[in-house]
């Protein structure tokens, strides 16, 4: 069951993915994007992982993508004749490459005479709130503080840019 | 097998009790916008005289939805305009597999809890979905290539990005206290009484968050205060502005199921859920047999006093209309004098001296009825603020969200982690 449910959702982030990639229109690539996450999570939730999957939907999916949504309608608008461009053919390998690196994966898999994917069944209380905070907050506190200083850094960054040196609220 | 039969059972239930309480949502929200504007409301559909004080209305206007013409733009992006009311409707409806509507039920000596899926991420779950609301409306904006609704659906987006985060924190602060993001382990924390004898509830632990989240849930809702998507003094109607027949129906009902799991959000999170007050699990069953006694002398006592009343009409209103509208009062007279007579007659099959099993499906169903009751009442107060307060202008919005809101949410937090911790 865990298995079929596995493949399902994998095989549903693949084609959200491919799709988000051959799609002319910017939004309607956003929302096969979604659709991806929302199979991302679904892997996580068959891994026994709920937190992990609840916070794909809630800050990839709720969150971000919204917001990346609305730049994008607000920089396009509802112009929906001859948007965009065919993709030129040169570009077709580029795309094609990571399904390709998908199909050499799953048959590299399937080759391998010691199938490693699903181990055994993983320790009582495994990716619950408190396991993955105490991990969190606990063993990798370090790097996870790190990283939220990076975000801040990142989001200065882009105050600065975005609204040039002049106007900055601290000059 | 039991188990999934269970889960059909209680989707079956919770999907029954939503759409039940859209009809009479949209009925309340028309008899209570003419009740405070001091009109009649609708009272003109009937079905062989009977009006049902305008219940009828719904019906009608379910037919005349499903046999509308469906009118789409030409320019519209196919895909999507049709995909934007099914997402819309899907979304509001799977709220609601974690929201507990009572504590468990006893049948063939299983005790099966009354929630479809108690999740241990139950309040994340929720503000996931909540945040996947938003793209139904987004599309309809987009997809209906028209300035309007593209409008709307930005504005929708920046209100409901604006306060998620508010709703977060908010509910931050509830988890602090209960110490679980387990739904119902928060109605469960709710039996408790403080200093022995205020209930537990989320509204008096956390008064300011209570308030907070009561905004922003009417945020999420888009309703009045808050409706500046579908502004329709500034832009027509808003994000479903191209949609005509059922696919506006969809977005209309969803509106309102939306109402009905915030209300139901309301009632659990902060006013103790299925909990009754004073009235904990194990009292409802040691005294089932003589809340049941006093409960059906009430009904019996109160039905008998509504067919008076109607008899009263009967004799009053004798030849009004001169057509089939005249039968109602005898009909509803009827109607609550067999009631009254039902409630007497199970008197005699003695349910003081009631046993324990059904004390025990006997307290489950009061713990149903209270959690009906209190979602009820919070369903009324949408409509009541709807038609009581005026839109807000977009920087408004964004003020109150923003520069109000957002530190509130945050001192609250605070206070809240420091009263925890110390305490």
């Amino acid at each position: 069951m865990e298995g079929i449910l596995f493949w399902f959702c994998g095989a549903l982030l693949f084609l959200g993915g491919l799709m988000m990639v051959v799609q002319r229109s910017a939004v309607v690539s956003a929302v096969w994007l979604v659709f991806a996450f929302v199979c991302a999570a679904g892997i996580f939730a068959v891994l026994e992982a709920p937190f992990v999957a609840i916070l794909q939907i809630l800050v990839y999916a709720g969150a971000i993508m919204v917001l990346f949504l609305f730049v994008i309608m607000m920089l396009q608008g509802p112009v929906l004749e001859g948007e965009g461009k065919r993709i030129p053919l040169g570009l077709w390998p580029l795309i094609a490459l990571p399904p390709a690196a998908v199909v050499v994966l799953v048959v590299g898999y399937l080759r391998q005479p010691q199938k490693t994917g699903f181990a055994g069944p993983v320790p009582e209380g495994f990716g619950s709130v408190s396991h993955v905070a105490g991990l969190l907050l606990g063993k990798y506190l370090l790097a996870f503080e790190l990283i939220s200083i990076v975000l801040l850094v990142a989001i200065i960054g882009a105050l600065a840019i975005g609204l040039g040196e002049r106007k900055l609220p601290w000059r | 097998m039991t188990i999934v039969w269970e889960s059909l059972a209680k989707i079956g239930f919770m999907f029954a009790l939503i759409m039940g309480m859209v009809v009479v949502l949209i009925w309340m929200e028309r008899k209570g916008a003419a009740y405070i504007q001091d009109r009649t409301g609708p009272n003109r559909a009937a079905i062989l005289g009977i009006r049902l004080a305008g219940l009828v209305h719904p019906v009608a206007d379910v037919f005349k939805l499903l046999f509308k013409e469906d009118i789409t733009p030409d320019g519209r992006h196919r895909a999507l305009y049709n995909l934007a009311p099914w997402l819309v409707m899907t979304i509001a409806l799977s709220t609601y597999a974690v929201v507990p509507f009572g504590d468990f039920l006893t049948v063939a000596g299983r005790q099966v809890p009354l929630v479809v899926a108690d999740l241990d991420v139950g309040l994340l779950f929720i503000l996931a979905i909540a945040s996947l609301g938003t793209y139904g409306v987004v599309m309809a904006g987009w997809a209906a290539n028209n300035k309007f609704t593209f409008l709307g659906g930005v504005r929708a987006t920046a209100q409901m990005i604006s306060y998620e985060i508010n709703m977060g924190l908010a509910l931050m602060g509830l988890i602090l206290v209960f110490a679980s993001l387990r739904i119902t382990d928060i109605t469960a924390g709710q039996a408790d009484l403080l200093w022995g004898w205020l209930p537990k509830w989320g509204v008096v632990v956390q008064p300011l968050g209570f308030i907070l989240f009561l905004v922003s849930v009417f945020a999420e809702t888009n309703r009045n205060p808050f409706d500046l998507p579908e502004g329709e003094s500034e832009i027509v109607a808003g994000y479903h502005l191209e949609y005509s027949s059922m696919k506006f129906a969809l977005f209309f009902m969803a509106e309102y199921a939306h109402m009905v799991i915030g209300a139901a959000l309301i009632a659990t999170l902060y006013f103790g859920g299925y909990q009754i007050p004073w009235l904990p699990r194990p009292a409802l069953e040691a005294h089932a047999g003589t809340l049941l006694t006093v409960k059906l002398v009430a009904v019996a006592l109160v039905s008998l006093l509504i067919a008076l009343l109607f008899m009263r009409r009967v004799q009053r209103e004798k030849g009004k209309f001169g057509d089939a509208r005249d039968r109602e009062p005898v009909l509803g007279m009827g109607l609550w004098l067999v009631v009254a007579v039902a409630a007497a007659g199970a008197l005699l099959l003695k349910p003081w001296a009631i046993g324990p099993a059904g004390a025990s499906v006997f307290a489950s169903l009061a713990q149903v009825g209270a959690f009906l009751v209190k979602l009820v009442f919070f369903a009324w107060l949408f409509i009541w603020v709807r038609w009581t307060l005026p839109r807000f202008r977009y920087d408004q919005l964004m003020r109150l969200g923003w520069k109000v809101m957002l530190p509130l949410g945050l001192a609250n937090l605070v206070v809240t982690a420091l009263v925890v911790a110390l305490v």
